[in-house]
């Protein structure tokens, strides 16, 4: 009898769960109508055509595209851009499939049609940008410095002789030699890593991209600050295979409107736990002053 | 390879690695020497000790022992420097093993001799010292061997505690130059310090075959 | 000083587990003696000899050894020890060292003797065992008959007033017997107290002064070879010595 009993608290508890977890619709992005067809042949066509688009995303960078192991969804900022974006052309923010992008794959995804957009922390540049399209910038990450609370650090230039840690192989290690050439660096094998050493009291420092900082300081905001700012600009563009000006531009026109309508900062909230900054200007070489 | 990867691997790298090797080497000897005799002591309480170090460290992974030398000491307190951390985590670690050496050729000894030696007034140290040692260490020179080319294997594991030994700044100039072959040279580098040693040990092994004969 | 038992058993009880190996064991030796002791496998002989320099503890019981009690926990046991020479039936020569280091080991080490006295007097011991021109060689290169001897010179280096033998001649081939019992026999004329556990009759009645038939754990009997060998007491001495005379 007892055994019955538990087994049925347990079935209606697992309902109520299922219909907690099911997002309730029209919550997230723009609901409405679709856009108009685009012209035979286009990427957008075909993607509209398809009726859901595939959107290359990371599933394991906090904030931007993180698997939830228990929901089994990809979250963060860089998946509620491309829920606006599939918002915009199907009125449905879920008609989506995502595939796992990571920095050596999400490049030939793009040229070979295996995803039709990559949305994945990727800093535009030159060299990147004769291999594919981008989009307008859609977040701007610069690298910046993690100290203990009480540290004196203030900036870039309090670092000579003390212990900066990072990872090892990052632009990160390369940009702080050249930007602090007097600091003790030690490189990790990962993030994390170098936190933990500077949580066990061997390291003054701990620098990369702050997007990345950020996690760790919000995990423990009792121990660590950011300071310093961004002494370097990583412009965040969404990846495009070359060859489709329709794409881009309708990429473009959510990205705008996403700034313009205050949107933008919502997300940025909602993802990311420090006072949402103004959205950065579209063009990536007036960012870095090229 | 650029002269600056050269230059971290040979003048840093490798020599960071001999550092290492030779350090935890010797005190991995004693401390090993020392454990593998409390194995088979006498008293119950050293044995019961002894096995329970051999166990734990000869049963965990090296990168949790240098990981919890590196990162979790200094919460209780106790910061050893970079490389100290990196010698004392290896040294700990081959200890085990070089005290199970120890031990297997400790109790090779025929119980015959031990009596012998009681019989003639030997104290249990000077038993140690002029009967069991000096044959044990004449037959496990090649097990020796082989946990010390496993030392020297080992200090790559250093790497992931920021200690600037060859594998550490191979993955450094890997990640910076993008040389995929610098993992190729840094193997022939481990080479560099095994082959010799390797030939140490055979050398050994003849010499004190020589010495006695059974 | 009075000289009582240099060797004295009382009431000596001994167990391994639940098994009595030593069964009220008592008697005593004077100085100068030769006692060989005989019985069968497993009735207790290695046990009764290994007690007296405590190689083997003692459940109940005194042994009292040139005045020392053996199982007192006071007794410098190393200083015991250094008193009697002992000789096995596997020899037990340590193999790293030459015939001469393995003489002159205890000497220097125990005794503290300089080492180039020690080599002297281990030289004379060489001599008096028949073998000199092997000092240098390791045990591994003499034959059986060869390291015992070796070994016995090893036991006297310490000038021990008590010599124990045990089967000191049982792992030898036949042909190696005789040059290790020619040893103990000149030792026993030159009047050392000998423990000897033995089934070498012809040693026994040569030089025993006392024999001690030991089964079971119990001292079945005592007396001189004579009396052993032709008047044996007990029914079970005789079907011993029946049995080994016999072979
Ligand atoms: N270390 C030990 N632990 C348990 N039992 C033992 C031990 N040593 C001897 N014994 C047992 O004690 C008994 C007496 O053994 P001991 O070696 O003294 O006999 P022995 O008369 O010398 O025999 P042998 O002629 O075969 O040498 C035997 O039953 C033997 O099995
Ligand atoms: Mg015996």
């Amino acid at each position: 009898m007892k055994v019955w009993r538990l087994l049925m608290v347990g079935i209606v508890i697992a309902g109520l769960l299922a219909a907690c977890t099911a997002p309730p619709a029209g919550t997230s992005g723009s609901t409405g109508k679709a856009m108009p067809k685009a012209a035979d042949g286009t990427l957008l066509r075909k993607i509209q055509d398809r009726g859901k688009i595939v959107v290359g995303v990371k599933y394991d960078v906090p904030m931007f595209g993180l698997l939830n192991p228990t929901s089994n969804k990809v979250e963060g900022f860089d998946v509620d851009v491309a829920k606006e974006i599939a918002a915009a052309i199907f009125g449905n923010p879920d008609a989506i499939e995502y595939k796992e992008a990571v920095s050596k794959n999400r490049i030939p995804f793009l040229q070979d049609g295996t995803v039709d957009l990559v949305i994945s922390t990727m800093t535009v540049n030159a060299e990147r940008e004769g291999q594919i399209d981008f989009s307008n910038v859609y977040y701007l990450a610069g690298q910046s410095l993690l100290v203990p609370k009480a540290s004196a650090i203030a900036s870039i230039n309090d670092l000579a002789g003390k212990k900066v840690g990072t990872a090892k192989g990052s632009t990160s290690e390369q940009n702080i030699r050249k930007m602090a050439p007097k600091a003790d660096v030690q490189l990790f094998d990962g993030y994390a890593e170098a936190v933990a050493a500077m949580d066990a009291g061997r390291l003054d420092a701990v620098t990369t991209d702050d997007n990345i900082l950020i996690g760790f300081q919000a995990k423990e905001p009792n121990k660590w600050k950011l300071v310093g700012g961004q002494f370097t600009k990583e412009p965040y563009g969404i990846g495009i295979a070359k060859g489709h000006p329709e794409t881009v531009e309708m990429v473009n026109k959510v990205l705008a409107d996403l700034k313009k309508s205050g949107k933008w900062k919502e997300l940025y909230k909602k993802n990311i736990p420090t006072t949402p900054p103004e959205p950065p200007i579209d063009n990536w070489r007036q960012i870095v002053g090229q | 390879m650029n002269a600056e990867s050269w230059n971290l691997l040979l003048r840093i790298g490798l020599i960071t690695t001999a550092g290492l090797s030779i350090a935890a080497g010797l005190i991995s000897l004693v401390l090993g020497t020392v454990i593998g005799i409390f194995r088979v002591s006498p008293v119950g309480p050293l044995r019961v000790l002894a096995s329970g170090y051999v166990e734990f460290f000869r049963n965990i992974p090296l990168l949790i022992c240098l990981a919890f030398i590196f990162y979790g000491l200094p919460k209780a307190g106790i910061t050893f420097p970079i490389f100290e951390a990196g010698v004392i985590g290896l040294s700990v670690y081959t200890a085990a093993f070089v005290a199970e050496v120890v031990r297997a050729g400790l109790q090779s000894i025929g119980h015959g001799q031990i009596e012998a030696g009681r019989a003639l007034g030997l104290s249990y140290i000077q038993m140690l010292r002029l009967v069991l040692l000096p044959q044990v260490f004449g037959m496990v020179i090649p097990p020796l061997g082989t946990v010390f080319i496993a030392l020297v294997k080992n200090t790559s594991v250093a790497s992931a505690i920021v200690v600037p030994e060859l594998m550490y700044q191979a993955e450094v100039i890997a990640g910076r130059y993008f040389y995929p072959n610098v993992f190729l040279i840094a193997g022939f580098m481990y080479l560099i310090i095994t082959l010799p040693l390797a030939l140490l040990v055979n050398v050994m092994e003849k010499r004190s075959q020589i010495g006695h004969r059974r | 000083m009075p000289s009582g038992p240099i060797i004295a058993f009382e009431r000596v009880n001994k167990f391994f587990g639940h098994h009595q190996v030593l069964n009220d064991i008592s008697f005593q030796i004077a100085e100068g003696e030769v006692i060989v002791v005989f019985g069968p496998s497993g009735g207790g002989k290695s046990t009764m000899i290994r007690c007296i320099n405590r190689l083997e503890p003692i459940n109940s019981g005194h042994i009292v050894v040139d005045d020392i009690p053996v199982h007192d926990p006071k007794t410098d046991i190393n200083r015991l020890r250094a008193e009697v020479g002992m000789v096995f039936q596997h020899f037990n020569l340590f193999p790293h060292l030459t015939a001469l280091d393995n003489i002159t080991l205890a000497p220097v080490n125990v005794r503290k003797t300089p080492r180039n006295e020690a080599e002297g007097q281990a030289m004379k011991l060489l001599e008096r065992v028949g073998i000199p021109e092997k000092a240098h060689a390791y045990p591994g290169e003499l034959s059986g008959g060869q390291q015992q001897r070796v070994a016995i010179a090893r036991g006297l280096a310490m000038r021990p007033k008590i010599m124990l033998f045990d089967e000191p001649t049982s792992a030898l081939d036949p042909e190696m017997i005789k040059e290790v019992l020619d040893v103990m026999v000149s030792l026993a004329k030159d009047g050392m107290t000998m423990v000897v556990v033995t089934h070498e009759m012809g040693f026994a009645r040569q030089v025993a002064h006392r024999m001690m038939f030991l089964d079971a754990g119990r001292m079945i009997e005592t007396g001189t070879p004579q009396q052993i060998f032709t008047d044996p007491q007990h029914d079970r001495t005789k079907l011993f010595l029946s049995q080994i005379l016999h072979q």
